[in-house]
């Protein structure tokens, strides 16, 4: 009996050709995006989950209550707490301290190859809590000896080709050789912590002199933490034993009313956002919001699939009556339509294998991942036939059920015209289709216009020509002889050093004392950054009033410049002259200057109150190519200058608009995804109205016919067919434009600096929607319009 | 074999009931061949209907091989209606994306015969009715006698008690309708299937053995032969 079903499905397929690549391939389509998506939140959802033991492994956290900022959660701690909770807590397996592992960049040098990495220091536990698999060598001594290093497997290959890497030699920041004892395997994409090597904590602390007191002192957070909790053992157990480790060890850290937590990893790439010092969310906002996006795109092409069938329902009537007058049952013919959906379902599902095969490269790129179908998975055909079938009933129980009601008298007579009790669901979920495109392409211009107001924020600085690399090796020292020789180029207009780069804050201090400062207000955490002269000059910030900072390194020890942000922070009245205490210092210094906010961090969040001090300390050079200069050129020039002074490294640059712009890859991306999916549904949508119209376009020959004869001319023909369509189109707007205002409003509240949603995206919207309409529509609508009518009349 | 006691059929338009039948009563016997006459708009086509469980009556009394039909539920009046009844209209009403041999097949599919047992059916009857050369044949490759020929031999496959047929040779030229009449004779005869037709004409009327007359949803007249 399937067997005459789906014979008698196949057929109906081939006759009906247009009618049937219309349902086809916009239920591919819309399986396709449904599938993708599907694959990356089950991808999302993966992160961190190839190690062993996921479950109970945690990186420890810091809350910090302050009367300025409120409540804020941060990884850096000081070494001390490690050691009292590898010690002292029951139930903590190991316990391992590390730099910013992944953050670290270093120069490894083999022979005459020069690699600029990002690795770490890391204590031996480390590997055994995160037992990432080992090529050659084990965990369980690969960072034991101070002066060894653990590679992955591209890095080894990278610095040793084909060479066994064990026990070799790798030079690492021209200063030290370490020996190779580990090999691991390349971190998956899938995992939150990226790096390409680690080195022994105890190398940092034997060769960095700043680490020597490290290890007792309780104010030094620079560090992070990870934990592995003893089987069986939960969260819950040991929190409260941890919560207050570093209030009751340390009294100067007391102020911020600190409490230790644990952030558990099966929640870091998902769940990173804290609020109040509970992680609220993150990421899994994004995987929600595509996933209900996925659905939708799905329901789209469903309902495509149901209007079809039902439209086309005078057509498979009389063979409905037909059948029940030889015997069949209503239970029959669902069972027979159902069949011929999930035919359609079925071959659709084969359309979109492919699709999703072909977009998956563009698809992985766009999102950086390594998201592939697996085919050799037999859980995922499991889904997958699920998929279909779920998919097959949504899409086709509603023409089975609709087809099947007829009555066999009625249809057999031909006097079955359909009437308003099936054009009127149609025209439902025909509103309901439009209605979540449009909302989706609401929803995604008004992300865009986000991303531009963002854009388009001043940033206090100009980052044209601007340039940035890392102050490594032996850079610092040689500092003044190294700008001497950049601006002796010929290319360089200026040159600075700092502290942080450009787009980042690398440190926060205390402002301690100011004038007026009353009793009740505490210190203020402010950013700090120390520069060299003609910082603000070669960034182009710009004083608001005093000086800067002179070219003696000694003469300004103790002056510094504030920003705006921190005047107003600290409510300094003619702040020029001012003495303020910061960091923890006794002695004052003297505010010679005020300079302009300038965005060192994020684009979406106010400019932090920031203080300049002059110092030697820096972390990047910072310098602007003359306006005329030749790029091509100049990196040449300055790769010379650079080897020169650094010939263990390799010189490698930014330009600081290229690194700000990375600061909106998030909302870029969302941006770029929802612009495709919501394409995507408005095409299947109009995929479905195309077939609508040709539908009504030939219902309605003869009746367009008659109008010709009396005088109707194209265009009122157009319209007579164009209207309804477009009346619906507009219902849809209006129902759109309320959930595109919630939903988009909601995203926002996650930026300080945000748009406020305005009428004229509706508007567009409401205008672009119905445009497309009548360009799919028209198509129909003119073709039926066009036709000579003694041709349709002859045929009835 | 059947009896219906008042029937009635009505439709309601603008809360008037407007009669197709009316009050209606009729008994047939196993092995009786009944033409149904009258003009057009007299209630034949409802009349079968009824008969064949395709429509329900307004009101009425309708008893069919011991059962009775109007206290049924629409499951058991389907299951009745397939092992007893075959059914042949006027357009022939063939499904077009089958073929011949697949139209006349699929009735025994719905009455669940083995797929054995179906080829043997159906190549029997395409032999007994000469299309054995159509039967891979779509219902458009055909023409109109061919076409009510299928048509027949569907209605016959599952070997019905009683044939309803509705102006089955409307349709054809009266050759083609003499051949569908020496048929309906032979099956009544040779295999005792009880027919009931519908015909506008006396001649074909005159094959069965019994002539009833409708007018206005009543019987106005009716004859032995
Ligand atoms: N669905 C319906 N609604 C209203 N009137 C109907 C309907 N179906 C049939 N009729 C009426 O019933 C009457 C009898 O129809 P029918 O049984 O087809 O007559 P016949 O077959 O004798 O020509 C006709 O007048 C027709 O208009
Ligand atoms: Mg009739």
């Amino acid at each position: 009996m399937i067997k005459n079903y789906l014979k008698i499905a196949w057929r109906n397929i081939v006759n009906n050709k247009v009618y049937s690549a219309i349902n086809i391939l916009g239920l591919a389509a819309g399986m396709a995006v449904a599938l993708i998506i599907g694959l990356w939140v089950v991808n999302e959802y993966s992160f961190d989950k190839f190690l062993p033991n996921y479950k109970q492994l945690y990186q420890v956290e810091l809350n910090f209550t302050t009367q300025h900022d409120g409540e804020h959660t941060q990884t850096a701690m000081a070494i001390p707490l490690v050691d009292v909770m590898r010690k002292e807590i029951p139930g903590i397996k190991y316990a391992a301290e590390t730099d910013w592992v992944g953050w670290q960049w270093h120069s490894l040098v083999v022979g005459d190859k020069k690699l600029y990495l990002n690795g770490g220091a890391a204590a031996p536990d480390f590997l055994k809590i995160f037992q990432y698999p080992f090529v050659k060598g084990s965990a369980k001594d690969a960072l034991t000896d101070p002066y060894s290093i653990v590679l992955n497997e591209s890095t080894a290959k990278a610095l040793f080709g084909n060479a066994d890497p064990i026990n070799k030699f790798i030079r690492i920041d021209n200063q030290q050789n370490l020996k190779v004892t580990g090999v691991i395997k390349d971190i998956p994409k899938n995992a939150t912590k990226q790096f390409t090597f680690l080195t022994p904590f105890s190398f940092k602390e034997q060769t960095e002199s700043w680490m020597k007191s490290a290890r007792t002192t309780w104010t030094n957070n620079s560090f992070n933490a990870f934990v592995e909790l003893q089987p069986g053992v939960t969260v819950e157990q040991i929190a409260p034993k941890i919560k207050n480790l570093v209030y009751e060890h340390s009294p100067q850290m007391r102020p911020g009313k600190p409490e230790v937590i644990l952030h558990p990893l099966k929640d870091w790439h998902l769940y990173s956002d804290f609020k109040n010092g509970k992680a609220v969310g993150g990421f899994i906002d994004y995987v929600r919001m595509f996933s209900i996006i996925g659905i939708l795109v799905l329901l789209i092409a469903c309902i495509n699939f149901m209007n079809l069938s039902t439209a086309r329902s005078e057509r498979r009537a009389r063979e409905v009556g037909v059948r029940k007058a030889i015997g069949s049952q209503r239970s029959d013919l669902i069972t027979q339509f159902l069949a011929e959906s999930m035919l359609i379902t079925f071959i659709a599902f084969l359309f979109s294998i492919l699709f999703v095969q072909l977009a998956l490269p563009y698809f992985n790129s766009l999102v950086d991942s390594a998201i592939s179908i697996p085919y050799t998975n037999s859980i995922f055909w499991g889904i997958m036939l699920i998929y279909v079938l779920l998919t097959g009933l949504l899409a086709g129980s509603r023409p089975a059920f609709y087809l099947s009601s007829f009555n066999p008298v009625k249809v057999l007579k031909g006097s079955i015209k359909e009437g308003k009790s099936a054009s009127l669901p149609r025209k439902i979920l025909v509103v309901t289709q439009f209605s979540c495109s449009i909302a989706l392409i609401i929803s995604t211009i008004i992300v865009y216009q986000q991303i531009q107001h963002a854009k388009d924020r001043p940033t206090g600085y100009n980052a044209a020509r601007l340039m940035m690399t890392d102050m490594s090796g032996d850079l610092n020292t040689k500092y003044d002889a190294l700008k001497n020789d950049l601006l002796a180029s010929g290319y360089i207009e200026s040159v600075a050093a700092a502290s942080s780069p450009v787009t980042n804050i690398y440190s926060h201090m205390s402002l301690d004392k100011w004038p007026g400062k009353s009793a009740s207000d505490e210190a203020v955490n402010i950013a700090a950054v120390f520069v060299s002269d003609d910082y603000f000059k070669t960034l182009g910030m710009t004083l608001k009033e005093g000086r800067d900072f002179t070219h003696s390194w000694t003469a300004d020890s103790t002056s510094v410049i504030l920003n705006e942000a921190a005047v107003k922070r600290i409510g300094l009245k003619n702040p020029i002259n001012q003495l303020v205490t910061w960091n923890g210092n006794t002695v004052p210094v003297r505010v010679i200057g005020v300079v302009k906010d300038a965005l060192m961090d994020s684009p979406f969040t106010p400019v932090e109150p920031a203080i300049f001090s002059h110092g030697h300390v820096a972390n990047n050079i910072m310098y602007r190519l003359l306006p005329n200069a030749n790029t091509q050129d100049a990196i040449k020039n300055l790769t010379k200058i650079f080897d020169s002074y650094n010939p263990a490294y390799p010189y490698i640059y930014q330009f600081v608009d290229e690194e700000y712009n990375h600061k909106f890859n998030l909302e870029i991306l969302v941006g770029k995804l929802a612009g495709i999916f919501a394409g995507l549904a408005i095409l299947i949508s109009c995929l479905g109205l195309f077939g609508l119209a040709a539908y009504v376009a030939e219902q309605r020959t003869k009746e367009i016919g008659i109008r010709k004869v009396l005088g109707a001319s194209v265009s009122q023909v157009w319209l007579l067919l164009s209207k309804d369509f477009i009346l619906l189109v507009g219902i849809s707007c209006i129902i759109a434009s309320p959930v595109a205002f919630y939903f988009p409003q909601h995203w926002l509240q996650k930026y300080d600096y945000r748009i406020t949603i305005g009428p004229v995206v509706f508007v567009l919207s409401a205008i672009a929607a119905i445009v497309i309409t009548l360009i799919t529509i028209s198509f129909q609508a003119i073709k039926a319009a066009l036709t000579n009518p003694v041709k349709s009349l002859r045929s009835e | 074999m059947l009896s219906l006691q008042h029937i009635s059929k009505y439709y309601q338009v603008s809360g008037l009931k407007n009669f197709v039948l009316n009050d209606l009563s009729l008994e047939i016997d196993q092995g009786e061949f009944v033409s149904i006459m009258g003009p057009s708009g007299s209630g034949k086509s409802s009349l079968l209907n009824i008969i064949g469980m395709l429509d329900e009556p307004s009101e009425g009394y309708h008893y069919f091989a011991g059962h009775a039909v109007h206290q049924l539920k629409e499951k058991q009046r389907s299951a009745l209606y397939k092992q007893y009844i075959g059914f042949v209209f006027q357009a022939y009403h063939l499904i077009d994306e089958l073929t011949v041999y697949e139209n006349i097949e699929t009735p025994l599919i719905y009455q669940d015969f083995k797929g054995a047992e179906r080829k043997a059916m159906v190549a029997d009857i395409l032999d007994r009715f000469n299309i054995v050369g159509k039967k891979d044949l779509f219902p458009a490759q055909l023409s109109g006698g061919q076409q009510q020929l299928v048509g027949i031999a569907r209605a016959l496959i599952a070997k019905p008690k009683l044939l309803l047929a509705d102006e089955p040779t409307g349709n054809l030229n009266s050759k083609q309708g003499e051949e569908i009449m020496e048929l309906f004779r032979k099956l009544n005869k040779e295999d005792g299937v009880t027919i009931i037709q519908v015909t506008h004409s006396e001649k074909n009327a005159e094959y069965g053995s019994r002539i009833i007359n409708l007018l206005d949803g009543k019987i106005e007249s009716s004859k032995q032969l």
